[in-house]
């Protein structure tokens, strides 16, 4: 879906030079995350104070791995949006905020990487 | 961008401005934003860590995160968690160009406010 004014597209993008793909890549990531809420709630519900045997044995299901890395993916790519927000507006040093925000997209991706290879992981019961 | 001298717009919550919830509640859907991403995103990373790498390693966090100082940290992500629900529906609902009278800015600011202080009461209760 491309909600771009065609006179922007002739010309090249917006001001900021992504025109409005991270404005609306926060909101499409918020409402996913939105969806997401009530299944962290009731995981939070089951594995609080939960003990090795019953973490693994629900993290074993099927649904919970692909939940995992759909909350994963969804989570880091929103805190990398917002933290790249955050950085922008209170960091003025091009340096510094250019270190930042690369620092900021490989820790997201990593722990992306990390939280999905973990979730195979428990759901192969490796 | 060169460090000018020139004069700056008062912080929008020192004691220059009329106390608003519209500017506190900007300003705290961002902390959350930051401590969760800070803390509590990574706190689950390690906790998921745990469990995959094994019993000893997901025991001793578990023993962490029973403790006085781990309990605080729950409680301070939940609270991240619910104020950044409310707060994020807030924005949703604006961006769909709905509720923009300032009284109706107003009236869903202290009903994110109550909300997730409700919701924090309810998850720490239910054993958290």
């Amino acid at each position: 879906m491309n909600m771009q004014n065609p006179l922007a597209q002739v010309r090249g993008k917006g001001s900021s030079g992504g025109g409005s793909h991270h404005w609306r890549s926060q909101r499409y990531s918020a409402l996913i995350l939105l969806l997401l809420a009530p299944w962290v709630l009731t995981m939070g519900y089951t594995l609080a104070g939960a003990d090795y045997a019953m973490a693994i044995s629900v993290m074993s299901y099927p649904f919970n791995a692909g939940m995992v890395i759909m909350l994963a993916g969804t989570l880091f790519y929103h805190t990398q949006l917002g933290l790249q927000v955050v950085i922008e507006d209170y960091v003025h040093i091009p340096t510094l905020e250019f270190v930042l925000l690369l620092i900021v997209r490989l820790a997201c991706l990593v722990a992306f990487l990390i939280s999905a290879i973990a979730a195979l992981k428990l759901a192969l019961g490796a | 961008m060169s460090s000018s001298k020139r004069p700056m717009s008062p912080y929008m919550l020192g004691p220059y401005y009329k106390f608003q919830i519209t500017s506190l509640l900007s300003i705290l859907n961002r902390l959350t934003g930051v401590f969760m991403s800070v803390v509590s995103a990574p706190l689950l990373l390690c906790w998921l860590i745990a469990l995959a790498t094994g019993d000893v390693a997901f025991t001793g966090l578990s023993a962490w995160l029973g403790s006085i100082l781990g309990k605080l940290v729950i409680a301070a992500s939940v609270f991240s968690f619910s104020f950044h629900l409310f707060g994020g529906i807030r924005h949703l609902i604006w961006d769909a160009g709905w509720m923009m009278e300032m009284h109706q800015v107003n009236l869903s600011g202290w009903l994110a406010v109550i909300g997730s202080i409700v919701l924090t009461l309810i998850v720490m209760g239910a054993g958290l």
